[in-house]
């Protein structure tokens, strides 16, 4: 069953503290992911994770252009919509 | 297809063929094995190395009927594993001499990636650039800034019935390809590699050093291969000594580490590489559950190289592995670079890693004493342990020597620059003679001796790695290796490894930064962090750094994340960093980045 985009978000922040190893206080569809100290790495990393707990794939040409926490959720949600 | 009749492919005394051409027409017959391409969506190509030498030969026809001829420079920016590995091998069979880049399928910092290819395309004076249509939107802008590219290719170009064309030979002192080094430190430089140095150092790592037996082994990886680690590695080294290898997509490897191992499972991979960060996120990530059903016993060679090698890392990977079977002897630490075609120094085979404690102090004074962790225990900053992966012994044909200031060779145990000489060591950079001439040198002995930039020392017939030459940190006569410094660093909660440089400023009497040997060296570290944190992180960075490697820092710069000038391998690059501190260019950091909402 597709999640909504405030479980998205919260899955992102999550997802993100773990890789990570910190907190984040707030984390919102605005923030850019760089700005996390997430590099291009980490940000492959999280896409895994959310991938395999969501059951999707995303493909790598439509990664290259997130910036935005915003960005990845809507690829993510396009994705599931796919089903 | 008719085959054309074998030409006579070993030399006396050689192992494999002269040149990388008659080493892939010997495999032209086995239409059973070869190379198997696994896309990010888990399909599968199989190129068996039948289907390798008739696509190779088929570019190659295509390339020889527009133009291309022996010894031109043939750019490629090719990010699909299988279409690279079969241009790559069109341009050389057609004579030329092919130019790897990195693709980009990002118009993030476009203007960076613009200015590397343009930089790579002229300095190599492509004929041609070959390209994808996906990846052509990020390659064509950089036409205006490469006059010697005559045309702009997409692969779809060289696929079709292909043309009468002749056969061009070639020998092994021909050049194969120009391999543009990452550089750390400064701009890519292209390393003039022949098919013989790519014949002999395959020869030596295949054979010498893994001990290859064609009959079981299969290579498994996902490294990039427009570096020499994922090229050489795992498509020449195989081709020449006859080794079917799966290769899986550097992204999702990232994505998801465990696709490593599922692949080295499932295909029963024998022979494995990849830098420390690779074992270190295996480690990390991959969950106890992930491993039930996993039997890794098959891996024989878990290589390691490209970057410094900890000795934590592979004990964690192992504990970590062992319930799937996998046995640690197997891991190969090894070192080696582009200038010397790869591979410089392997672990013999099957007999896992060992290491080095020395202490720390004993280090900065050129000589690497024994030391025990146990006196590190006592905090006692002049007796600092530091525990050293062992990277084996040269190949033969080859020759390592540590040597100091003068030339001269030192002993066991006496730290200094790490030379080398043998059939493995490249023709020099492409089209620059000051900088080739000062890394490679005819020496007395009538030989070239490449001269690493590396610093190491010998003992008991390891040669153990410490840092570079160049950046190095010589602080009140003691020489600090930024590497060790940007260690410890990235330890700390809150800074990401890789997200930390280390190097000296000279200061005078008067705090102003002088670059003309007055004055006193000082350490400086520059980390990326939130501007919230700066202040706590500077404290800790200066506790860590006094209380590990006994030093204090000079300066703390905290920059805003991904403001570090980074290589196309995303290694920060120190010596530029350290022009930007002196500049005063450095970015600020931006405040409130995430952890707190922006007052309005």
């Amino acid at each position: 069953m597709a999640l909504s985009r405030a479980e998205l978000l919260s899955m992102f922040h999550k997802t993100a503290a773990e890789i990570a190893e910190k907190e984040f206080k707030s984390i919102t569809e605005a923030t850019v992911i760089s700005e996390l100290g997430i590099d291009s790495l980490g940000m492959l990393e999280i896409v895994g994770a959310m991938e395999r707990e969501l059951k999707v794939q995303i493909p790598d040409e439509s990664l290259a252009g997130i910036q935005t926490v915003k960005d990845l959720l809507e690829l993510v949600e396009k994705r599931q919509a796919l089903g | 297809m008719a085959l054309p009749a074998l030409s006579p492919v070993r030399q006396p005394g050689r192992l494999v063929a002269p040149t990388l051409v008659q080493a892939v027409r010997a495999l032209a017959h086995d239409a059973g094995r070869g190379f198997t391409f696994i896309r990010a969506d888990g399909g599968e190509r199989f190129c068996s190395f039948q289907t390798i030498f008739e696509e190779a030969t088929r570019r190659a026809a295509h390339l020889s009927a527009r133009g291309v001829s022996k010894g031109d420079r043939v750019a490629l920016v090719i990010p699909e594993p299988d279409e690279f590995v079969l241009t790559f091998l069109g341009a050389i069979f057609a004579g030329a001499v092919p130019v790897p880049m990195y693709p980009q399928l990002s118009f993030k910092n476009v203007d960076t990636y613009h200015d590397t290819v343009a930089h790579i395309t002229s300095a190599s004076g492509a004929k041609l650039l070959v390209t994808t249509e996906a990846t052509r939107p990020y390659v064509e802008p950089v036409l205006p800034r490469t006059p010697s590219v005559e045309a702009l290719l997409t692969i779809d170009a060289l696929t079709g019935p292909a043309p009468q064309a002749p056969v061009v030979e070639v020998s092994e002192h021909d050049v194969c390809f120009l391999q543009f080094t990452s550089g750390s430190t400064s701009r890519p430089k292209g390393v003039v590699v022949t098919h013989g140095n790519l014949s002999h150092n395959s020869e030596a790592f295949m054979i010498h050093g893994l001990g290859k037996d064609s009959s079981i082994d299969k290579g498994v990886s996902w490294l990039p291969l427009f570096h020499d680690m994922g090229l050489i590695g795992f498509v020449i080294g195989p081709l020449f000594t006859d080794i079917p290898v799966v290769f899986l997509p550097t992204a999702s490897f990232v994505r998801s580490p465990r696709i490593w191992l599922d692949t080295i499972h499932k295909h029963r991979g024998t022979i494995t590489y990849a830098p420390n960060f690779a074992y270190a996120l295996v480690a990390k990530r991959l969950k106890d559950k992930d491993l039930s059903g996993l039997d890794l016993s098959c891996m024989r060679v878990t290589g390691c190289g490209a970057e410094p090698i900890q000795a934590r890392t592979l004990r964690d990977f192992a504990d970590k592995l062992a319930p799937a079977g996998f046995d640690p002897k197997s891991f190969l630490p090894s070192y080696g670079m582009a200038e010397a075609t790869l591979a410089t120094t392997f672990v013999q085979h099957g007999s896992g890693f060992v290491t080095d404690v020395v202490d720390a102090g004993s280090l900065t004074r050129g000589e690497a004493l024994s030391s025990s962790l146990e006196k590190n225990a006592s905090g006692d900053s002049s007796e600092l342990a530091q525990e050293l992966v062992g990277c084996g012994a040269g190949f033969p044909g080859h020759d390592v020597a540590i040597v100091d200031e003068q030339g001269n060779r030192l002993g066991e145990r006496q730290v200094g620059q790490i030379t080398t000489t043998g059939p493995s060591i490249c023709q020099g950079y492409y089209n620059e003679p000051e900088l080739s001439e000062a890394a490679f040198r005819r020496r007395e002995d009538g030989r070239t001796w490449l001269f690493t930039g590396d610093l190491g020392y010998f003992a008991g017939g390891q040669l153990y790695i410490c840092g570079r030459l160049k950046d190095i940190i010589i602080i009140r006569g003691r020489n600090f290796y930024p590497s060790d410094i940007e260690w410890v660093v990235s330890e700390l909660p809150g800074v990401r490894r890789g997200n930390v440089v280390a190097f000296g400023v000279t200061v005078d009497a008067a705090g102003r930064h002088v670059e003309d040997g007055t004055g006193e060296e000082q350490l400086v570290v520059c980390a990326e962090a939130f501007q919230s944190e700066a202040a706590g992180i500077t404290e800790q960075i200066q506790q860590a750094v006094a209380a590990q490697i006994g030093l204090s820092v000079y300066r703390v710069e905290i920059v805003p994340q991904g403001a570090l000038p980074r290589t196309s391998s995303g290694k920060p690059q120190r010596r530029k960093t350290r022009q930007m501190f002196l500049d005063g260019t450095l970015p600020r950091p931006r405040s409130a980045a995430a952890g707190e909402p922006e007052a309005t």
